[in-house]
């Protein structure tokens, strides 16, 4: 039986006179893997921020695994399994490979285990993104998709039962989109972890995911399963409006 | 390995160094190793965490003060007091940092740099306690005065210090601070307590602080607002500064060469604080990484040719 | 009841100079995130170039006061584009460098002038009855007139101008301002001189009636960033209000409680602002 995952009800969120995100209703059951698309300035970033804790809605609540997490921070959030990575990576410049993801799992807070047995389980979620013969590079020399891949490997080091994704298909080429999606097929089904992930890449997000959830201006304008997205008037006339803009 | 065969010599120099040292350079060291003390706490915050504070000569300030009034008033012996002085000095650590850290760094910074002016204008004018300007006499830790007694004492604080600072630093700690250092939203996001992260690391750098406040004093036996001065704050920042903050070595290598230099300055006038200065605007600006960092990159274009 | 009145007038004397300092600073902290710690030496600087100015070089004080404001103001350009500029995003470091800065000055200070107290001319003297109950001194009030005047100045200056509202579109939100091709390398550096000007203009104000120290920068800084923090980081208005909350409580309890413990009700507001309302009377919350 599916469960609800991530609940959503009436959030939203203004940067000034800006409204980012209006009133936003959203389900995410768990297993599932959901694209979360629309135009430049949409609200879709805003929404992971507000997810993820790094600021708190301005109304509405939001709920994981069915607590209330609206009021938490960032931290408290991580820990109860939403991991996520960013739209522009953030890996931890003046750190090697294996350090970077430590961190990670020290912000597990679990106790009981020795720094050299966290190692070591560094090192597994390295192999797992192919950056193990890299573990001792600063993470600011490795190039954008080998940062890709640490940022991911980051996030899947939390050991997240929800994963946000934020364009992590950005800049590669069509063979890294392939390996990209390939891990992403894994994460699903060989982890378990639901994904929520945001994209560009049309091609790919309307391939990969069971259902799409479609923002413009900060409303959620349509959601449902790809092939119902792709012929949708309202769906296309956002993505007009932006190349005419 | 590499390590083992530069500390070893190091160690014994240290060791049979004062049996060849006049009392004045003997005086000349307690006082580098004091400033080591100092700076390399400062850059467990600063360099470590990213976090300025203005207020860790204040926090000697309360080490001194605290341990030799209670000696001077009802008589506790500074090998008590000097502790009674770390906790409280850490636990003005730990309410400034809570106040401050949560509105960030700006905020630390302001607030601190506060805090020392007004514990300077509290000392400068509770002159019935604290003897102002003036000073206020202290006994020291022995009966017996010997510089070389003090030497050693500070040596091996300076140690256990640095052993303590060394083991943080490579601890799951340590790297929890760096990585606030390097990316806070990105910390946070891995499940990091970064509030709670830059106020133990204040914490325990403002202890570290009052202790060494409270062996300075009671090795000068007479104690000034000089201690807690900004001007005292500003040595400590440009002794990490210009060593390399953010490094291990760099903050000592620093303590030394400036607290030596200012020796030889000294000769001239007061204009030690003016060309530090400059020198730290300059490496600042030009070589962030300090010294530390301009031997390490000479080092890789030798081995690279 | 008169005396309590004078001290009360003396308050917010003090206090629109301090609100022309503390926007000094707010101005810098809003645009580019670097607080200004060599803040207290500008200030102290203009002082000392319009004593100077006058009293060396025989100038004006009506043209040493302006003059000695205009070489702080370029001063302040220096600093941003030599020292403050290739720091730009890393906070520690701007932290530093102003820091340093401000110990570098004051030595210089005491180098160049000398350790004593130095007081430009008036501009005026003689004083005026104020409403029958006592005499106030005319170069106090003609201070408070400039000061206002000032006030005026940088409030057209933000709300009305150009540079007024790019400043405000970087205050909110950078990334959205570089989109509106806001140059934000020339803001930055006309609003560290502005910052700078300010600092050197509530030092020219205040220079003919409290002498100036080297050694007074850092309570004057100290002020300038209490004021900041209780108005709410970056804002105007909130830095006139603070300004002159803490300039009269300052003389109030300079007169009745204690005047060694001027700055210290400073701190006291400074520990208040924190654990009641860190983001000030009017700053946005987060």
């Amino acid at each position: 039986m599916s469960r609800r995952i991530l609940e959503g009800k009436g959030v939203a969120k203004s940067f000034g006179g800006l409204m980012a995100l209006r009133q936003i209703d959203f389900v995410l059951e768990e297993g599932e893997i959901v694209g979360l698309i629309g135009p430049n300035g949409a609200g879709k970033t805003t929404l992971f921020n507000v997810v993820s804790g790094v600021y708190p809605p301005d109304r509405g609540e939001l709920f994981f695994d069915g607590r209330l997490i609206s009021s938490l921070k960032p931290y408290q959030i991580c820990r109860l399994g939403i991991g996520r990575t960013f739209q522009i990576v953030r890996p931890f410049l003046k750190m090697t490979c294996l350090e970077n993801i430590l961190i990670s799992l020290i912000g597990r807070g679990e106790r009981g285990k020795t720094l050299e047995e966290k190692k070591k389980e560094a090192r597994e979620f390295l192999e797992f993104v192919g950056l193990r013969n890299r573990e001792n590079s600063l993470a600011k020399d490795l190039t954008l998709i080998e940062k890709k891949r640490l940022e991911v490997a980051r996030a899947l080091a939390t050991k997240p039962k929800l994963l946000l994704l934020d364009e992590v298909l950005a800049g590669l080429n069509p063979s890294e989109i392939l390996q990209a999606l390939e891990l992403i097929h894994v994460i699903r089904t060989q982890m378990k972890i639901t994904i929520f992930w945001i994209e560009h890449v049309m091609g790919a997000i309307m391939k990969a995911s069971d259902r799409i959830i479609v923002l413009d201006q900060g409303e959620k304008i349509k959601e449902g399963k790809p092939e119902e997205i792709v012929s949708d008037p309202r769906v296309i006339e956002a993505y007009l409006g932006e190349s005419n803009a | 390995m590499m390590k083992t065969w530069i500390s070893l010599p190091l160690i014994f120099l240290l060791i049979f160094l004062p049996f060849f040292l006049s009392q004045y350079w003997l005086h000349v060291m307690i006082i580098s190793l004091f400033y080591v003390m100092m700076a390399s706490s400062w850059n467990l915050i600063a360099g470590y965490t990213g976090q300025i504070s203005f207020a860790h000569a204040a926090f000697a300030g309360v080490g001194a003060y605290v341990s030799g009034m209670l000696a001077v008033n009802i008589g506790i012996p500074p090998w008590l007091g000097i502790f009674v002085g770390t906790f409280v000095a850490s636990l003005l650590g730990v309410g400034l940092g809570y106040l401050c850290i949560r509105m960030g760094g700006i905020y630390l910074s302001l607030t601190t740099l506060g805090f020392s002016e007004i514990l300077r204008i509290i000392i400068t004018n509770e002159d019935r306690w604290t003897r102002g300007t003036m000073g206020l006499q202290i006994p020291g830790f022995f009966t017996e005065y010997s510089k070389m007694s003090y030497y050693f004492l500070f040596l091996i604080v300076s140690a256990v210090f640095l052993f303590i600072l060394y083991r943080l630093i490579h601890s799951e700690m340590g790297l929890s601070f760096r990585a606030v250092l390097n990316d806070e939203l990105a910390a946070a996001s891995s499940g990091i307590d970064t509030i709670r992260v830059r106020i133990l690391a204040f914490t325990i750098s403002s202890a570290m602080a009052g202790m060494a406040g409270g062996l300075y004093g009671h090795y000068l036996m007479l104690i000034t607002p000089d201690i807690p001065s900004l001007g005292q704050m500003f040595l400590v920042l440009a002794m990490a500064v210009i060593g390399g903050m953010g490094s291990f070595i760099g903050p000592i290598l620093g303590a030394f060469v400036l607290e030596v230099l200012s020796e030889y300055i000294r000769i001239y006038g007061e204009y030690h604080v003016l060309l530090f200065g400059l020198v730290a605007l300059g490496v600042a600006r030009f070589a962030p990484e300090g010294m530390v960092g301009v031997i390490k990159k000479r080092w890789k274009v030798k081995e690279s040719p | 009841m008169a005396e309590f009145l004078m001290y009360f007038t003396n308050g917010l004397v003090i206090g629109v100079i301090n609100a022309i300092s503390a926007i000094g600073v707010s101005l810098i902290v809003g645009i580019m995130r670097v607080i200004n710690f060599a803040h207290g030496e500008l200030y102290i600087f203009a002082g000392y170039f319009s004593y100077h100015l006058s009293l060396t070089f025989g100038l004006s004080p009506i043209l040493a006061m302006p003059l000695s404001v205009f070489f702080i103001f370029l001063i302040g350009i220096l600093m941003e584009r030599l020292l403050i500029r290739p720091t730009y995003g890393d906070e520690m470091y701007s932290l530093i460098i102003t820091f340093v800065l401000s110990i570098v000055l004051q030595n210089s200070a005491l180098l160049i002038f000398g350790p004593y107290p130095n007081k430009p001319p008036a501009l005026i003297s003689g004083s005026t009855q104020i409403f029958g109950l006592f005499h106030y001194g005319n170069q106090r009030l003609l201070s408070f007139g400039i000061s206002i005047g000032i006030l005026l100045f940088v409030f057209y200056l933000i709300k009305k101008t150009w540079f007024g509202k790019s400043v405000r579109a970087i205050s909110q939100d950078r990334e959205m301002a570089s989109l509106m091709g806001i140059d934000h390398w020339r803001i930055n550096m006309i609003s560290f001189g502005l910052g700078a000007a300010l600092a050197g203009s509530a030092g020219v104000i205040i220079a003919p009636i409290f002498p100036v120290t080297p050694t007074g920068s850092s309570a004057i800084s100290l002020t300038a960033f209490v004021v900041v923090v209780l108005g709410g980081m970056g804002s105007l208005k909130g830095c006139v209000v603070g300004g002159l909350i803490l300039g009269i409580l300052e003389n109030l309890g300079a007169a009745y409680v204690s005047t060694m413990y001027r700055h210290i009700f400073a701190f006291i507001i400074l520990i208040l602002v924190l654990v009641f309302r860190p983001w000030g009377l009017f700053g946005q919350k987060t």
